[in-house]
């Protein structure tokens, strides 16, 4: 491990694929500027063929460049084709290893490697990816890691600690999270962004021409496309999911959480323990109806280009009244009971009226401009009213011992937890109205990856907000 | 509700802010003068261009007069040895706990109209949040970031 290493050669192909993968909008671009008269083709083959040269030659160069060794305890990288550049990360200050296999790696029998350290101020220096390792090197530097970290303990001992099993996915929940899940939403904006885009090359305007003239027929055709479409769409999420989350096993070790997941793309993520900042639970409407819940870990690894690794799917499907039973044993610090305090009685009003703000000016607006059909609109009110009171029923928060617990809904319910040594800033707001009624908003900070989370409860009682910012409070004259 | 925190940010803040308000409301005023040139021009109805003086108006008001020395008084900070607190806001009030193991680095800022007054403000960072605490006596917040490092360098707890 002490000589300067290659990656395997895989990297090559892989980095021509990101590379092309980059270029090809311009290539597209240049094709339709270009792509008039015999010179210009000329011109733009040369163009195309010196660009592909170009590419083939660096990607071998940048692999030729790239080395990596373990020295003095430090992980040094040296890389670069034009300009030389060093990184040398001290072992003891890298997060978390984040192994994957693509399908390029798996042929191969490799293993890529992402290695993150705490993120500093937002930029992804001390950030580095080993692309393609062998499985025995990897797990070499992972233990190397390790022991780097608990100086008294030896590669080898740490090697044979134990692990505890917390959770494999069975194939039933995976149907449900897959069936369940909003990836949907993602597929059906990418495809529609996709058409978008395309507005140049298709013959929308010859498509659509003489649209008065269609018949019902024609509507139904198109009803039943779009339709179709979704149901395509839907069915590629499905799968989507189904691919990302099979095989998803937790797994605990002394002191790390380890998490693997995938069929085509495997991914392995290490948590430390004690980076761990905030525990959430995520119900979207549809799982919390049929009692599930997914548990993520806010964890303070990442940097700004890769949130992934902040903020990781424990498990991806549970039911809710499970949680504490399969988490509990092996997070003794949290305390995951999801009984909490309401907001109370009189917030609800505003609940109700912050969910109109926006909507109400389309809804007056529908109506004075489309009069009857502009009714429809109201439909669309109620949706948000009801939104609205669904969000003043999630409200809610409860201290327990050295730990806070705060629940609210975004589009999904969150639940979140978080120990009072892991809080950054507490914020609590009054705003006028808020103090004639006697109510107050709450905001816990936590560090996660790049920039905060956390969680905020809107309207609570002035009293409940006094006691809990007392808690935080580390002055005496603040306590009661 | 909770008793406030009790040190106030120097008095010539008021005067820095009031400074700052009004460049922003010169810009505005040219901005709504040429906007009422070209209504001119174009034969535009009249009363747009007495809107535009009577907003132009109440926001000199607000932005010189009414909302700095609202800001000021709002204004509140106490930096313990184990916490800062800071209260600030005029419609809502807001407060901040943040503990002092929490505190990653401390910077003084300095623009030019707070260098005119012999002011500065103080950013306090933690690992996910940033706050600022502004226009301070220059002395004083000189003193205060060497007094936040010290207390955060020897509260220094893994994250």
């Amino acid at each position: 491990m002490f000589e300067p290493k290659r990656l395997h050669p895989i990297v090559i192909v892989l980095t021509i694929g990101k590379r092309f993968k980059d270029l090809i909008f311009s290539f597209i671009a240049l094709f339709f500027i270009w792509n008039k008269g015999d010179g210009g083709r000329l011109v733009l083959f040369g163009v195309i063929a010196v660009a592909i040269i170009a590419i083939v030659l660096t990607s071998i160069l940048s692999w030729l460049r790239y080395t990596y060794r373990l020295e003095q305890n430090e992980l040094r990288i040296e890389y670069g084709v034009f300009v030389r550049k060093k990184r040398y990360i001290p072992l003891e200050r890298i997060q978390s290893l984040d192994i994957s296999e693509g399908i390029l790696q798996r042929l191969c029998g490799m293993v890529k490697v992402k290695i993150e350290t705490a993120g500093g101020s937002g930029t992804d220096e001390a950030e580095a990816v080993l692309s393609a390792i062998s499985k025995d090197e990897a797990r070499i530097i992972q233990e190397y890691v390790r022991a780097a970290k608990s100086p008294t303990q030896t590669v080898e001992s740490v090697a044979e600690s134990t692990n505890e099993p917390i959770y494999t996915i069975t194939q039933p929940q995976l149907i449900v999270l897959s069936l369940t899940s909003g990836g949907v939403g993602v597929v059906i904006s990418a495809v529609l962004a996709f058409f978008s885009q395309l507005d140049d090359l298709i013959p929308y305007e010859r498509l659509f021409r003489g649209v008065e003239q269609w018949d019902v027929s024609n509507l139904i055709m198109i009803i039943l496309f779009v339709f179709g479409g979704f149901v395509v769409a839907w069915i590629i999420a499905l799968i989507g999911t189904m691919l990302k989350y099979a095989n998803f096993n937790v797994i605990k070790t002394e002191r790390d959480l380890i998490i693997s997941q995938g069929l085509l793309e495997k991914r392995q993520i290490t948590i430390p323990l004690t980076r761990i900042q905030a525990i959430r639970i995520n119900e979207n409407i549809v799982r919390q109806w049929l009692g599930y819940a997914s548990v993520m870990v806010e964890s303070a690894g990442g940097s700004a280009s890769n949130q992934e690794g902040s903020k990781v799917m424990l498990l991806p499907l549970i039911k809710l009244q499970a949680i504490e039973e399969i988490l509990g044993p092996h997070l003794t610090e949290y305390q995951l009971k999801t009984n909490f305090n309401p907001v109370p009685k009189r917030a609800l009003i505003r609940y109700v009226f912050r969910s109109w703000i926006i909507i109400v000016p389309i809804v007056a607006a529908s109506i004075f401009f489309l009069k009857t059909w502009g009714m429809l609109s109201l439909l669309l009110l109620a949706w948000c009213t009801f939104w609205g009171v669904l969000k003043y029923k999630d409200a809610g928060w409860k201290l327990a011992e050295q730990q806070l617990n705060l629940r609210f809904r975004t589009i999904v319910r969150s639940t979140v937890f978080i120990k009072k040594n892991k809080i950054q800033s507490l914020e609590v707001k009054e705003s006028y109205f808020q103090k004639r009624k006697g109510l107050g908003s709450l905001e816990a900070f936590v560090k996660v990856g790049f920039g905060g989370a956390g969680g905020r409860v809107i309207d609570m009682d002035k009293n409940d907000v006094k006691d809990v910012y007392s808690w935080f409070s580390r002055d005496d004259n603040k306590r009661d | 509700m909770l008793l406030e925190p009790k040190r106030r940010i120097s008095r010539r803040a008021l005067t820095v802010w009031k400074i700052s308000g009004a460049i922003t409301i010169a810009i505005s005023w040219i901005l709504a003068g040429a906007a009422i040139f070209f209504l001119h021009i174009f034969n535009g109805p009249f009363w747009i261009s007495v809107l535009l003086i009577g907003m132009e108006l109440i926001s000199t008001y607000l932005f010189i007069f009414l909302l700095p020395s609202l800001k000021w008084k709002r204004w509140r900070y106490d930096v313990r040895d184990e916490e800062i607190e800071l209260q600030e806001g005029i419609f809502i009030v807001k407060r901040t706990l943040i503990p002092m193991v929490r505190v990653q680095h401390v910077d003084t800022v300095q623009g030019p109209i707070l260098r005119r007054y012999q002011l500065a403000s103080v950013i306090v960072n933690t690992a996910a949040t940033s706050h600022e605490i502004p226009a301070l006596e220059e002395s004083e917040a000189e003193s205060l970031r060497h007094f936040i490092s010290n207390l955060a360098r020897v509260a220094d707890e893994d994250v």
